[in-house]
């Protein structure tokens, strides 16, 4: 009896030795500073190779074999499961391309792009599943991707629309709201960039903090959510948004090319 | 600076726009939820409308994240 009495209070004590936020803290400090795997001299740069920059490159290589595997000898009559499952992801995105006002040949080439970011950003985030930490959570990477979608966007409306319709969009439902749209073009990166970087952040600390105070089965159960369904997700909502975007510049200039109609009977 | 005083501030920054967050998104699953009963041919589109004023009324609480994460981590 004695005995359980100081096991259980020695017990108790490590607890709290253990659980104290101090402790925790530092360690979940240890864990978001990025991983140095090695560092070369580039003339008189020095550049650093952290484990995100291997992952995403990792990733890609993944991307050209998949692309390779699936979309390798395409043929009219789908014989195998290769190019059915291609066209099947294909068709998805050109539904939802469809569902936010482009048009079929407008959808045909907004898909290349908007299906690569969605599987690059999906697997990216799913390389926690594997005990590497996601590279989302670094900011740089969701603000490089958020700056290229932000170029993409206005790039593509203005090929879509026309410079004159891209303005027209912008001064679609009353041109007293100009700086408003223009300050919604700045607010857009920021936006998406830390959509995914705060879910990515945020479910990679919370895990870690899982992993430190209970190792044993709770990190497989709430991992099932934190790091598969999550991250697929915020990749299906960063091309959802994308082209959310594009769309509601076509529609923009379409109503303001209505209402430009209807003022001015020819 | 304080500790204490910090980790009470993240606490309250996430907490409040957990509240507003969770509260919207309760209303506007209510009402699509409504309308979906009501006119259901139109179901999947408003679903897609759903997904957006979600993905929208969320950046709100990510946004308070990110901020309470700052407030613990980097101060």
């Amino acid at each position: 009896m004695e005995y359980l009495g100081t096991f259980f209070s020695a017990f108790k004590d490590q607890m709290i030795e253990k659980i104290k936020i101090g402790n925790i803290g530092e360690e979940i400090s240890e864990a978001i500073v990025p991983n140095q795997v090695f560092s070369f001299q580039l003339g008189s740069v020095h550049l650093v190779v952290t484990d995100a920059i291997i992952a995403t490159w990792v990733v890609m290589a993944g991307i050209l074999l998949l692309a390779l595997l699936f979309g390798h000898n395409p043929k009219r009559m789908p014989t195998g499961q290769r190019q059915l499952i291609s066209e099947t992801l294909i068709m998805l995105l050109m539904k939802l391309c469809r569902s936010s006002n482009l048009s079929y040949e407008q959808s045909e080439e907004v898909v290349p792009y908007v299906g690569t970011i969605a599987i690059f950003i999906s697997l990216t985030n799913l390389s926690a599943m594997i005990g590497i930490p996601p590279p989302a959570k670094n900011p740089a990477f969701p603000i490089a991707l958020a700056f290229f979608t932000l170029v993409y966007i206005i790039g593509m409306s203005i090929r879509f629309v026309g410079l004159k319709g891209f303005w027209h969009s912008l001064l679609y439902p009353k041109a007293m709201l100009l700086p408003f749209k223009i300050l919604d073009y700045l607010i857009k990166p920021i936006s998406l960039s830390l959509r995914l970087f705060g879910n990515i952040f945020g479910s990679f600390i919370l895990m870690e903090f899982i992993y430190l105070i209970m190792p044993a089965i709770l990190p497989g159960v709430v991992g099932l959510w934190f790091d598969l369904a999550d991250g697929i997700l915020q990749g299906i909502i960063f091309t959802y948004l994308t082209v959310t975007y594009i769309g509601e510049v076509i529609e923009g200039a379409h109503m303001a090319h209505l209402a430009h109609e209807e003022g001015h009977p020819a | 600076m304080d500790k204490g005083m910090i980790g009470l501030g993240a606490a309250l920054a996430i907490g409040m726009a957990a509240l507003g967050a969770s509260i919207s998104i309760g209303i506007a699953t209510a009402k699509a939820t409504e309308s979906a009963a009501r006119q259901p041919e139109i179901a999947g589109k408003i679903q897609a409308m759903l997904m957006t004023s979600i993905v929208f009324i969320e950046a709100t609480a990510i946004y308070a994240l990110v901020v309470s994460l700052l407030l613990v981590f980097a101060f």
